[in-house]
């Protein structure tokens, strides 16, 4: 049976729809556990670096904890002092600084903007419309605090996202701050979360291909099936054609039978019912009718006539004598009709077949002698039959002109008529567990057919003891 | 159905023929003559050997086409035990591959159920009186194609082969002789012949050859 195409198709969508569910859920599962991850780990960053901040302001701190305000004339000495020391404050390259505004927004220090030292910056805000300056003084008098904002990138000269921590210093009535820049914590982030799609992407790929070869197992596998389903459908219609040929063979030789066991000794029976009338006649003394002896010669006729029919359905010298002499049997007759001389080698022993190869290899004669007197214009016939080396063999060779060139020459009909016959012959040898090989070339042809003798070593003992006379003999 | 008609001078036939009224027919024909004493028909192979046996005729008129061994092969087996009795095939079959195995088998004559009562007649006085008879048509075949006869005499006849089965299969020449209800000295002769006429000399290739040949399962 072929596998239904649309069992094919089912599976084929089934695996398509679980590899998109599959997808799905695993890519999802990914990204939530991701971001998840990551708004962790952006936590984690962040307060490092507040935490970072908040040690180089209390660093800072320490560091100029020993200038106090004096009285007014040494202030701006001092306040140069403290410059000076911020100026040297550095970290993280360029980046980390600190910077310091009076509570009024003046700045005092700045060591990477000196432009903005003395001047106001009360009102200064960035593109967002934060006033810097204003709140991170409010959150340093606040006690400490930190400010995100937009600030302009010293190693890169570009601006950036910052966050500052301020603090309030009291003995001088200024806010000291200082910052990091955000965008190493942001471009991190983005690093990763690339690569988190990347796994995403490699899951799909994976995935793809998954199904992709599960589509192309299923499609292999089906075809498989169907193949081997179809050699199996093959299989059962040679043989059931082979049965058909034994059924028919079988019906042949049951006809044959009652033709010449029935009808013919019936016929043989009236026939000497009439001979012994004429007997009975020439012992009266009384001649014989003329229609009594048209009789009795019309009848001989219908016995040839019975006779040649019953043979012609299934040689019973086959049976009776098996292969070899019902060979010979028909190639004699054969020679006599055609002038083609037959020469046929046979084995030492007798009735080693059962009756279906019997005859299946009779027929392989038979076809092929009817095949060479049509077409192969040949002069002489060699039939071997031979058995050596568990084989079977059943030959038979002419000198003709071969079949190939016929086909060349002429329509192909004759050939075709006799292609189907050697198919035909082919599987039925098959049938036998034999092969049918057939050579030919402008010398001639030759049709060989091999059966193993295992197909019928059981046959010729059985029956010797089944008719063994052991039962009858004393 | 025996006819009782004693004659000490009357060849006893026993008639073998699986059909009734051919039975009857040529009964009716042979009746006319009186030295023929038809003593007993049966209908198929096997029971001709027990008649043969019991009732020893002079000739056995033989069918071949038969259920449950055909004339031919009844022919070997009769013609081994019972060397006085001679067997006259009578049959419909008319190719020379019967003739040459119904001799080959034993037979002292083949007669076609085709001809006429008093050929009938004539061929079994003259083989019971030890003489080989043959219908008129196949005595020409067979001066025709007198190779064939030696063809045949190559080849193992059935009892020959049913022998050589036994033997490949480890049977003594005693426990072939015992199977088959045959005496030690003929399986040795039907051995003798075997190893003739397969050119072979030791137990071993005759099992070695019967292999090959299919004749028994390896």
């Amino acid at each position: 049976m072929i596998l239904p195409l649309r069992l094919f198709y089912i599976t084929v969508i089934q695996v398509i729809l679980t590899s998109i569910v599959i997808f799905f859920f695993i890519s999802s599962e990914y990204r939530a556990l991701s971001n998840y991850n990551l708004q962790t780990l952006k936590t984690f960053l962040m307060n490092q670096k507040k935490q970072e901040l908040q040690n180089y302001t209390s660093l800072a701190q320490a560091a100029i904890k020993h200038i106090h305000p004096a009285d007014k004339n040494e202030k701006t000495t001092q306040q140069a002092a403290i410059q000076n020391l911020l100026n040297q404050l550095l970290y993280n390259g360029d980046d980390g600084y600190f910077f310091a505004y009076d509570d009024q927004g003046i700045n005092i220090a700045h060591p990477k903007e000196s432009y903005r030292i003395g001047k106001s910056w009360w009102d200064l805000e960035d593109d967002n419309g934060t006033k810097i300056v204003q709140l991170l003084i409010s959150n340093a008098k606040a006690g400490g605090g930190f400010l995100q904002y937009q600030w302009s990138k010293p190693s890169s000269q570009s601006t950036s996202n910052k966050m500052s921590y301020s603090t309030y210093l009291e003995e001088w009535q200024w806010m000291l701050g200082t910052g990091v820049y955000l965008d190493d914590v942001n471009q991190q982030l983005a690093s990763l979360q690339q690569k988190i799609d990347q796994y995403i992407n490699k899951t799909k790929q994976i995935i793809l291909i998954i199904s992709l070869s599960s589509i192309f197992i299923i499609f292999l596998l089906g075809l498989v099936i169907n193949l081997s389903n179809k050699k199996k459908a093959d299989k059962k219609i040679n043989e059931l054609g082979q049965k058909i040929v034994n059924l028919q063979e079988d019906q042949h030789r049951h006809i044959s039978r009652e033709l010449h066991d029935g009808i013919v000794q019936i016929l043989v029976s009236i026939k000497y019912s009439i001979e012994a009338t004429t007997i009975f006649l020439k012992h009266t003394k009384q001649e014989k009718p003329k229609p009594l002896a048209e009789a009795e010669k019309n009848l001989s006729i219908a016995i040839q006539e019975v006779r040649r029919i019953s043979h012609n359905l299934h040689p019973r010298i086959l049976d009776e004598l098996g292969l070899s002499a019902a060979i010979a049997a028909l190639a004699k007759e054969f020679s006599k009709q055609t002038q083609i001389e037959i020469s046929f080698t046979k084995p030492k022993l007798r009735k080693l077949l059962p009756d279906n190869i019997n005859i299946s290899l009779y027929r392989v004669v038979q076809e092929s002698l009817i095949n060479i007197e049509k077409h192969a214009k040949a002069t002489h016939i060699t039939i071997d039959l031979a058995i050596e080396n568990k084989w079977l063999t059943l030959t038979i060779t002419d000198n003709g002109i071969g079949f190939n060139d016929k086909n060349k020459n002429k329509a192909g009909a004759p050939l075709e008529s006799f292609g189907i016959g050697l198919r035909n012959l082919t599987e039925r040898i098959e049938y036998h567990c034999g092969q049918l090989k057939v050579s030919t070339s402008k010398k001639g042809t030759s049709i060989s057919a091999n059966i193993p003798t295992h197909v019928f070593a059981y046959h010729f003992n059985s029956n010797a003891q089944t008719n063994s006379n052991k039962r009858v003999l004393p | 159905m025996p006819i009782s008609v004693t004659n000490s001078a009357a060849t006893s036939v026993l008639l073998v023929d699986d059909h009734p009224m051919v039975q009857d027919g040529l009964t009716a024909c042979l009746s006319y003559y009186p030295d023929i004493n038809i003593i007993g028909t049966t209908q198929d192979g096997k029971s001709a050997l027990s008649q043969a046996l019991e009732l020893k005729p002079d000739v056995i008129l033989m069918d071949i086409s038969m259920p449950d061994m055909n004339g031919i092969d009844a022919t070997e087996i009769i013609t081994e035990q019972l060397t006085s009795t001679k067997v006259l095939i009578f049959s419909m079959h008319d190719s020379l591959e019967f003739v040459n195995s119904a001799m080959q088998a034993g037979a002292s004559g083949y007669i076609l159920k085709d001809t006429g009562s008093a050929e009938v007649y004539a061929a079994i006085k003259a083989v019971a009186s030890g003489k080989i008879y043959f219908s008129p048509s196949i005595a020409t075949a067979l001066a025709d194609n007198p190779q064939e006869e030696e063809e045949e005499k190559a080849k193992l006849t059935t009892r020959e082969q049913v022998i050589l089965a036994y033997i490949a299969q480890g049977l003594s020449n005693k426990a072939v002789a015992k199977m088959l209800g045959i005496s030690f000295r003929t399986v040795e002769a039907h051995r003798r012949n075997i190893k003739t006429k397969l050119q072979i000399e030791s137990l071993a290739d005759l099992i070695r050859y019967a292999v090959n040949h299919g004749l028994i399962d390896s």
